[in-house]
């Protein structure tokens, strides 16, 4: 039922798109392409679309201007982009697992599948278990330990609730049997800030967020089975035996629905080019992450398939 | 003291020094016109410096962030519009002055006290980069809260004639900005189910609205009771020249106001509106005229103006060597440290040192250069506006409220929201409620509450931790401490008058 009129509304806009805006899409693009980033700079997902910003000289033949509009685990930006004209001129880069999740466990009208095109992935964040470099904990076992002995005396930051380092984090405490305090900080960059200055006596935060500050913090463990294709030091949570909650968060860009197929396919197409690029990799491995591409349409099955594993997970952990 | 090859490698560059002054022209006219930000500027600039060596394009956009600052109190000065967020304290002694004829003189003092400010704070930054960058770091959620506190009762308690309709109005200005989602639990409040609202409401468009769409209703008010020509907008004759007697008394001002904006500055986050609020407050607070100011006194704009400008140069310290931009500029300076491969870090001044500092160098050459062009082109600049007269300048102000509120961020929401405030703020006035302190008290609502939960949420919900931590215990001491100053001086002045009256 949901089904059908999904299909329902997307042949009529389809319809009514290809009617009005076929001249349109065609000289698409002549302005500026506005790239939301529903978190603050400094951040996985911001290095991603600056990244993107600069190796998109080129292949686009307008500038893509990455504007940043944080706030409440990224749904601020969503909700302005979901809004917005569909013309193919405002599109958001988020992290799609943390995405997902807030829409799954607030309250809103959002829905990371229905509301959105989903145009490509271009990269993969995952969260870690970070302490400071002065911190008394040496390994994983140190944290979980500490914490047992003194329940809920541990204070831990991350990037804002309902955000996959969040869940993340809370994956982590749950299935570990553990309590601790936390202290939602708006956006990565601000969280590692505050780790490094020990405002927290540990952080779930991007694992990237560990290059150039090696002299600051110290990852005890990703939060994924095997470890990350670039941040290779790091041990994963999978190899220590150490039971977590398996959540990553594949980075996509999406555009406002009805914006025109011809429009999506263009940007699709002008990603993968991105993607590809060496000058793009290049970028990426100064902050400590790597292009992982995926079409649209894989990127949505991505997206689906977490959506159907992580419900019961979200479930358990909000009540 | 890098800072002198830096400095003498820039100077014989002669194209990087055209990139400078050229930077400084063209922040200026952004900044100065309302609805053009400097950060949407170095936005749309960007892609053009991807061609550019990293030094140029850092410099580049760099200046224009400089000199957008300063440009915004063209805009104050004149139209009483804040040209950006940051020059939203400089029109409140600004515009009385443009409307007094003096216009020049007041936009001289605002380029003066910006450059002596934005001079401080860089020479601060070179002095001190790897001190700032571990201050900004031991400061966490409960120093900051400790802060804002201090912002808080500094401002409020300095401006507005009634103490009670002052306090309702930064109180009204704390409940819109409660509206939209809670920082911590992300969970709506004050939105009654509508969308936008969730959003919260802009500062931008509820600036505009209140400073400038009220100051026309209020204008239109007035000008229909007086029935007859204001005489405004005349030029006075000795209204555009700045002699050193007039500046002097200034001069304490713009320094206080450096190290204020300089200590902003350090703090991510904070941000130029901030200090230039807190600077006006103290200025108001020590100065000799305290009366004179709000209607035109010269010292209310070197106050807030050499603040604002002071916050750029170490809001670069955080931003160069932890990563945390302090600011959309900082947020696009680094994508630039990130487009040209340099690792912006705490290894960075081991990695691009030279870069670093010659970076420095040009944030200084870009000062003088603004201060330059400022200084002899915005007589010319007041002397061409003071001749368009009221009935279209008014009309002019008007339309351009609209379009800047829609232009910062293309929404019609906006625009909503700024015709909203414009009768909120036209009623305001019309009652003597303090317009000042409701937008002030907006800006800083936010953060204060963010920051205050982060840190109860760090103590388990215990209120020491305020107390406990000594930089949070000097700020909370130094905000109560103005509160008693202020309330003491409330007392006398009150049995000042009630003796006065015995009298007759």
């Amino acid at each position: 039922m949901k089904r059908r009129t999904f299909i329902g509304s997307m042949a009529a806009s389809a319809a009514l798109a290809a009617s009005t805006t076929a001249t349109f899409a065609a000289e698409w693009p002549r302005r500026p392409i506005n790239l939301v980033v529903p978190y603050k700079a400094g951040g996985g997902t911001d290095a991603y679309a600056r990244a993107i910003s600069a190796a998109a000289e080129g292949i686009l033949d307008v500038p893509v201007v990455v504007v940043n509009k944080p706030g409440s685990g990224g749904l601020n930006g969503a909700n302005s982009v979901v809004g917005a004209r569909p013309d193919g001129y405002t599109m958001m880069m988020t992290s799609g697992g943390s995405f997902l999740l807030s829409t799954m466990t607030r309250d809103t009208d959002i829905d990371a599948l229905e509301s959105f095109e989903v145009v490509a992935q271009v990269g993969q964040l995952r969260t870690s278990l970070m302490v400071p470099k002065n911190s008394p904990y040496q390994s994983v076992q140190d944290v979980i330990d500490a914490a047992k002995a003194n329940p809920g005396s541990l204070r831990w930051a991350h990037s804002g609730r309902g955000g996959f380092h969040h869940v993340g984090g809370l994956g982590f405490l749950a299935n570990n049997g553990i309590e601790a305090q936390d202290v939602p900080f708006k956006g990565g960059g601000p969280t590692r800030a505050a780790l490094i200055g020990e405002q927290a006596d540990f952080g779930f935060l991007g694992v990237q967020q560990l290059r150039g500050f090696e002299e600051q913090l110290r990852a005890l463990a990703v939060n994924s089975a095997d470890r990350d294709t670039i941040m290779s030091d790091v041990p994963a949570f999978g190899e220590l035996g150490v039971p977590f909650a398996a959540v990553s968060s594949p980075v996509i860009v999406f555009a406002p629905k009805g914006t025109p197929a011809e429009v999506i396919s263009a940007m699709e197409a002008a990603l993968a080019e991105i993607a590809a690029k060496p000058q793009f990799a290049e970028l990426l491995a100064e902050r400590g992450t790597g292009p992982v591409y995926a079409s649209g349409t894989d990127a949505k099955a991505g997206l689906a398939a977490m959506k159907a594993d992580a419900a019961p997970l979200v479930q358990s952990l909000t009540n | 003291m890098e800072i002198f090859p830096a400095l003498f490698s820039v100077i014989t560059d002669p194209t990087l020094l055209f990139a400078i002054v050229l930077a400084a022209a063209v922040g200026m006219i952004v900044g100065a016109t309302p609805g053009l930000t400097a950060s949407a500027a170095i936005a749309m600039l960007l892609p053009i410096t991807f061609y550019m060596p990293p030094l140029f394009a850092l410099a580049f956009l760099y200046v224009i962030g400089k000199s957008g600052r300063y440009g915004g109190s063209v805009a104050a000065i004149l139209f009483n519009t804040p040209g950006t967020a940051a020059s939203a304290a400089t029109q409140i002694d600004g515009y009385p002055l443009a409307r007094a004829g003096k216009a020049g003189k007041a936009m001289k003092v605002a380029t003066i006290s910006s450059v002596i400010g934005d001079l401080m704070g860089d020479i601060m930054l070179v002095v001190g980069v790897g001190f700032i960058a571990a201050i900004a770091l031991k400061l966490g959620p409960p120093e900051t809260f400790a802060i804002y506190f201090a912002a808080f009762v500094v401002i409020g308690s300095v401006i507005g004639k009634s103490i009670v309709k002052g306090l309702a109005s930064a109180l009204l200005g704390i409940l819109v900005a409660m509206v939209g989602l809670d920082p911590i639990s992300s969970e709506e409040r004050y939105t009654f189910g509508s969308f936008d609202l969730s959003n919260g409401i802009g500062l931008v468009p509820l600036m505009i609205g209140v400073f400038v769409l009220g100051e026309v209703f209020s204008q239109l008010e007035e000008r229909k009771k007086a029935k007859g020509d204001i005489k405004e907008n005349e030029s006075d004759p000795t209204g555009h020249t700045l002699t050193y007697e007039e500046y002097k008394p200034c001069i304490p001002h713009a320094v206080r106001g450096g190290f204020i904006g300089a200590g902003i500055g350090v703090l991510p986050g904070l941000g130029s509106a901030i200090a230039a609020f807190i600077s006006y407050g103290e200025g108001k607070r020590r100065a000799k005229n305290s009366e004179q100011w709000g209607k035109g006194a010269l010292e209310g704009v070197a106050a807030p103006e050499a603040a604002n400008n002071a916050v750029s140069g170490p809001s670069m310290a955080p931003l160069l060597t932890l990563g945390i931009p302090g600011s959309t500029i900082g947020a696009i300076l680094l994508g630039v440290f990130l487009i040209h491969g340099i690792q912006v870090g705490p290894t960075l001044f081991l990695t691009d040192k030279e870069l670093v500092y010659q970076l420095f160098a040009c944030g200084m050459l870009g000062i003088l250069a603004y201060g330059i062009i400022g200084y002899f082109g915005a007589t010319q600049v007041a002397r061409l506006i003071l001749k368009v007269p009221v009935n279209v300048l008014y009309p002019l102000i008007f339309m351009t409220a609209f379009v800047a509120s829609y232009s910062a961020r293309g929404s019609m929401f906006d625009v909503t929201v700024m015709t909203i405030a414009g009768f909120v703020g036209w009623l305001m006035r019309k009652y003597d409620f303090n317009v000042a302190a409701f937008v002030i008290s907006f800006v800083l609502a936010k953060g204060a509450e963010e920051t205050f939960r982060q840190s109860l949420l760090m103590s388990d919900g215990g209120a020491l931790i305020f107390v406990e931590r000594p930089i949070a215990a000097a700020f909370l001491l130094l905000g109560l401490a103005a509160m008693g100053f202020r309330i003491r001086s409330i007392l006398k002045e009150r049995q000042v008058a009630d003796g006065g009256l015995g009298d007759a």
